[in-house]
């Protein structure tokens, strides 16, 4: 399996204060192992890392300690060569105010080294591909955030690089511009099979989109996984809720498999299993055996936000 | 031979963007217009018609003239090289610029382009201004000692352009004042209004090791002042060529020293 982000113990401190030297400590002692076409997510508190370490990969911050290849390439030795094939993406857009959309993307275009007939060409492109040919002509300054957002989304395409780093893609926008921004990042991985790497505080983002999820606190990845394997892993489960028609019946539901606990209330019960996919139809055919009547059933599944103030807590 | 024509134009349009920023940002603020035309005039009149009023002699009139000329295309073009990064630190955008496959000579080549436009246009304003208003020929020791006089103007500028921009990487944006103020130091120390003969011992020392002394020195030797110095023309290039040299090396050194102290990013922040 080729990787394209390889780290191993990465370390970075910000020293701050002209005379009394304060030191935070930013990563501390991060690995990563990114395979090629992945969609990676990194969730995490606030001053958790999340954005130091996408620019330790993006080669805008240098780690103290710490090994790093992005896409097979030492970022130390070969900087210039990966900066080629690499992107990234800021939720807070900022680019140069007076400035139009399309000489934004011109002006990125070529310092990728697009010139001429390429250049237009990848341009209209990306106009196309965003849908902001309306604002073309609009200078950067004069846009709705979720405009500049799919300007920057664009500008990060410009070079089609194989590796993209989205720092916060919707942070600011309006849900439905939002969905819209997923759609486009969703679309991007499919379709090119581009790895993403993606810090988000939206959890229901990072469940629609990633493949897989690293949590990181304190400079250190806490938890890595699919959602579900984090989920699992905290034993946060799912809650089925049954309402019986009568008394709760008296069976031993605590001795199946993938029960976490059971609560009994009047003539209610919830029940917390591991997945309710793989365990309710268990717990129907138990019910069912013992002729018991249910009035009304419930599910609530456990969310990565669940999981979020687990880990964050 | 394919190989090195595609690499020579890689190296082009990257140069070629920067020069795109500088002249798209150029042309929409109303600040860079008042820094061609504004300032330079204001200057420019008032030191012109102070040398009036005084009755200055016309060798004099040149002298001062000369300084003031050379100053304000000098201070625009500076600017241009300072505001490759400037622009980008004002719109918070730095690590897009800086994530991209780009070298400083590409700041330096296209930044330097606009300057030499933006700076050549106000000598040649001011030029044509101290013929009809002041009566003084600009042109009389020639093109070739106008075309290596400006030369050394506009490397000068590029100079002090990479100055600034290095103090901004190391410093933070405060140090943009910088882009402002330096100009005005070595107005202090050149020889601008006055010859460096003037000048107390150590400070003259100072002056000595800055480029533009030597070339102002070379364009005023042809109205009659004997330069202080032989081989003023080569001593400023050479020195010029050092400090270029330097820089470039130091921008590295700064820019190395940004990403790892977090600066890079601060400056997007």
């Amino acid at each position: 399996m080729k990787l394209a982000v390889e780290a191993r113990g990465l370390r970075k401190s910000f020293v701050s204060g002209w005379f009394t030297k304060r030191k935070k400590e930013a990563l501390k002692g991060v690995d990563l192992n990114i395979p090629e076409g992945a969609f990676w997510g990194i969730l995490g508190p606030n001053g958790a890392g999340k954005t130091t370490l996408l620019s330790v990969i993006s080669n805008l911050l240098t780690p103290e300690e710490g090994e790093i290849l992005v896409l097979g390439k030492n970022l130390r030795t070969h900087g210039a060569e990966i900066s080629k094939q690499i992107n990234l993406s800021s939720g807070h857009a900022n680019f140069l105010w007076s400035m139009t959309v399309r000489e934004n993307l011109k002006y990125y275009g070529m310092l990728y080294g697009l010139a001429g007939a390429g250049l237009a060409r990848k341009v209209e492109e990306l106009l196309d591909q965003f849908e902001l040919h309306d604002f073309a002509g609009v200078r950067f300054e004069e846009l709705s955030t979720g405009t500049k957002q799919k300007l920057a989304l664009s500008k990060c395409l410009v070079n089609d690089p194989k590796l993209l780093l989205l720092d916060e893609p919707s942070v600011g926008l309006d849900p439905h511009v939002a969905r819209r921004v997923r759609e486009f990042i969703q679309r991007l991985h499919q379709e090119k099979g581009t790895t993403i790497l993606m810090t988000t505080h939206n959890m229901r983002e990072a469940e629609i989109l990633c493949e897989q999820i690293a949590f990181i606190k304190d400079g250190t990845i806490k938890a890595f996984g699919t959602p579900q394997d984090l989920k699992r892993s905290l034993r946060l489960g799912d809650r089925i809720h049954i309402t019986f028609q009568g008394a709760v019946p008296l069976l031993s539901l605590e001795m199946m498999k993938g029960i976490y606990g059971l609560q009994v209330r009047d003539s209610s019960c919830q029940i917390l299993v591991d997945d309710h996919r793989e365990r309710l139809p268990h717990i129907l055919d138990l019910f069912i055996s013992q002729s018991v009547l249910i009035h009304d059933l419930s599910i609530q599944e456990s969310s990565l936000e669940d999981v979020f103030i687990a880990f964050a807590g | 031979m394919k190989t090195f024509l595609l690499l020579l134009q890689d190296e082009i349009t990257k140069a070629r963007a920067f020069a795109f920023k500088n002249w798209v940002m150029t042309k929409r603020n109303v600040f860079t217009l008042f820094e061609i035309l504004f300032w330079p005039l204001v200057s420019f009149l008032s030191v012109g018609l102070l040398a009036e009023f005084a009755g200055l002699k016309p060798d004099m009139k040149a002298f001062i003239l000369i300084g003031v000329v050379s100053m304000s295309a000098v201070q625009v073009c500076q600017l241009d090289v300072a505001y490759a990064l400037l622009y980008d630190v004002w719109s918070k955008a730095t690590k897009h610029a800086f994530i991209a496959p780009v070298g400083i000579r590409h700041h330096l080549v296209g930044s330097l382009t606009v300057g030499i436009g933006r700076g050549g246009t106000v000598f040649f304003i001011l030029m044509g201004g101290s013929f009809l208003l002041f009566d003084f020929d600009f042109t009389a020791p020639g093109w070739w000692p106008i075309a290596l006089f400006m030369l050394g103007l506009f490397l000068s500028s590029a100079s002090v352009g990479i100055l600034v921009s290095i103090l901004v990487l190391t410093l933070g944006n405060r140090a943009e004042v910088a882009a402002w103020s330096l100009v005005s130091l070595m107005l202090l120390l050149c020889g601008i209004y006055y010859p460096i003969s003037i000048l107390p011992e150590w400070v003259a020392v100072i002056a000595k090791l800055i480029p533009l002394t030597f070339f102002l020195e070379y364009y005023r030797s042809f109205y009659g002042f004997k330069p202080s110095f032989s081989h003023v023309l080569a001593k400023g290039y050479l020195l010029l060529a050092l400090y270029l040299v330097i820089e470039i090396a130091l921008m590295k050194i700064a820019l190395k020293r940004a990403k790892r102290t977090g600066m890079l990013l601060r400056l997007s922040e």
